[in-house]
């Protein structure tokens, strides 16, 4: 289905207007751009002006899941469909699974099996293993390897160079932003980050 | 004024020793917070200049051991934090509320003397929750926690830690500095101005001010010394103090705000100091909380956990998690700041090293200092 707007901010949102150019060069684009610092009366104004059967959200990684989770149940809501952006070059096996509002790099690969929730990009050049699953609202950065049967949370932001193990799970709203193997399961709410020794945890809610 | 401490009360593991049997034993120390524990079975473990301790939820009640099976010494709770019963992985004994112990295969296997079975329980430590603060002394008689704090700072603690919400986000640094370099960073107010002037500066404007009620008191105790223990806790509980610090810039505006419940409504920086070694500050105005404890590993290593919470949600919100991972984050500029400075410090220090110069402003840490030499020089014990 072709998009009508393209809604967002920063990098992401320029790169999927010219993705979508490429993958629908017969629609009419429209590009929002929102500030996400302006608070939500100004984000629900922009918002406001999508009219029309379908839209995409393209929010940077450095705003986190949530903004762009927040921008597409605002769209969602009002019935507007989003589907998803797959890139030219990537690499979709049958019976994978790609969810509304999802962005699939180029050169990305996604095997049998998958499934990749709603609202999640897939970064150019990552590998999204056999029977694997990611929650929705993730971020796969570029060339993340995710083993088979690995299971990733909802809300998660998988960071340069990480490797996902065989098998394992990453829990929900974790961010993992130091290369390596994860060769062990990471509870939900855990932050690696390269410029802690220690990892950073969130304990009750 | 020419500092009287020498280097070696930063460098030398003879001295960190003493300062485990002299200053720490006898006092109350941070271990973690109340929002951690609060299911049944709910535990924290730290060790505490050298002592492996468990804080465990006993059906709500908490109780603090020594984390070490008496079986075989192996560590009863090997996670730092988590919800699973006070029971030694290693050969299965478990432990109650009074530590008493529960073993397996008693009878068959260990066939103990009586009066040795009576003497098999786990070693209790006094416990004292503040608010949200909960804290362990490792005395056998401990000070009553009044005379370490004083009743104001109490209640102040109390007031300010009951405002946190029950999701707490904390990390670990592990810092290449003697633990006393933290606390005097934390009472020098005129540092902020330059170590800070990109990060935390341009949020607060600190303004580093001399007392000369202060100073004067300084000259007295210089003169007089400290005549008797009474008043070295007293002079002990004017280390701690907390409250209002500093006025913010600009009034804190984040789109979070308006999800939970302010700790008061001034647009202040708010700070607390514990003595010896607990800070806790709200940077914001009461909208979210800091509270970081430097934990003494060696002479030369400190570790700092520390906990960033926001104040109570009003309900829950989608964001919190990212809420307060942007906090701790954001904290971790100014973190840095301060442990690279006092990791530089720790690696200038050598036996041979000459005293630092004291200004008048930081009578507080000369007066600190004065009180500490006098307790490690046996003139009065805790």
């Amino acid at each position: 289905m072709p998009c009508k707007h393209v809604i967002g901010c920063g990098d992401a949102l320029a790169h999927a207007m010219a993705a979508w150019r490429t993958v629908a060069p017969e629609c009419e684009l429209q590009m929002l751009e929102i500030d996400p610092g302006a608070g939500p009366a100004p984000i629900a104004a922009t918002l406001a002006g999508v009219e029309g059967a379908s839209a995409f959200v393209a929010v940077d990684a450095r705003f986190l899941n949530g903004l762009r989770l927040d921008l597409m149940a605002s769209l969602r809501l009002r019935g507007i469909a989003m589907p998803a952006l797959v890139e030219p070059g990537a690499l979709i096996a049958a019976g994978a699974r790609i969810e509304d509002n999802c962005w699939i790099g180029a050169g990305a690969i996604v095997q049998h099996g998958s499934r990749i929730g709603f609202n999640t990009v897939i970064g150019a050049g990552a590998i999204v293993g056999s029977g694997a699953t990611v929650g929705h609202s993730s971020w796969i950065d570029e060339g993340v390897v995710i083993g088979r049967g690995a299971r990733i949370g909802a809300q998660v932001t998988l960071g340069l160079g990480v490797i996902v193990g065989h098998g394992r799970q990453v829990g929900k709203l974790c961010i993992i932003d130091k290369a390596g193997r994860i060769e062990a399961d990471v509870a939900a709410k855990t932050f690696i980050h390269a410029t802690h020794a220690q990892p950073i945890v969130i304990i009750g809610a | 004024m020419r500092s009287r401490m020498p280097p070696q009360a930063y460098i030398d593991e003879a001295w960190f020793e003493r300062e485990r049997d002299l200053l720490f034993k006898p006092l109350w120390q941070f271990i973690g917070l109340k929002v951690m524990l609060e299911k049944h079975n709910a535990f924290i473990t730290r060790t505490l200049f050298g002592v492996p301790v468990v804080v465990q939820n006993f059906q709500g009640e908490l109780r603090a051991f020594e984390n070490v099976c008496p079986h075989r010494q192996n560590p009863i709770q090997v996670q730092p934090h988590g919800v699973r019963p006070l029971f030694c992985g290693y050969h299965g004994w478990s432990f109650d509320r009074e530590g008493a112990t529960r073993i397996p295969h008693e009878d068959a296997l260990f066939r103990f003397p009586q009066e040795e079975r009576a003497c098999i329980h786990l070693r209790r430590f006094a416990l004292e929750v503040v608010g949200n603060l909960v804290f362990v002394c490792l005395a056998e008689t401990p000070l009553p926690i009044k005379q370490q704090f004083g009743a104001a700072m109490l209640a102040s603690l109390t007031a300010s830690s009951l405002a946190y919400d029950s999701e707490v986000i904390m990390t670990t640094y592990e810092g290449k500095f003697n633990w006393k370099l933290a606390y005097e960073n934390l009472r020098d107010g005129h540092h902020p101005r330059y170590l800070h002037a990109r990060s935390l500066y341009q949020d607060v404007k600190f303004e580093a001010t001399v007392s000369e009620e202060g100073v004067e008191g300084l000259r007295r105790l210089q003169q007089d010394g400290i005549p008797g223990r009474h008043r070295a806790l007293g002079l002990m509980r004017s280390f701690s103090g907390g409250g209002r610090d500093a006025p913010m810039a600009a009034p804190p505006n984040e789109p979070y705000h308006a999800h939970v419940a302010r700790y008061r409504d001034q647009d202040w920086y708010y700070n607390w100091l514990a003595f010896p070694n607990l800070h806790i500050a709200s940077a914001n105005g009461g909208y979210a909380f800091i509270v970081e404890h430097h934990i003494p590993v060696s002479a030369g290593r400190t570790d700092l956990v520390v906990y960033y919470l926001t104040a109570k949600k009003k309900q829950p919100y989608a964001s919190s998690a990212a809420v307060l991972h942007a906090h701790m984050m954001g904290t971790d500029v100014v973190m840095r700041e301060d442990i690279d400075v006092m990791e530089q410090i720790q690696k200038t220090l050598h036996p041979g090293a000459r005293s630092p110069h004291l200004g008048d402003y930081e009578f507080v840490n000369a007066s600190l200092e004065f009180w500490y030499l006098d307790l490690m020089e046996g003139k009065f014990a805790l």
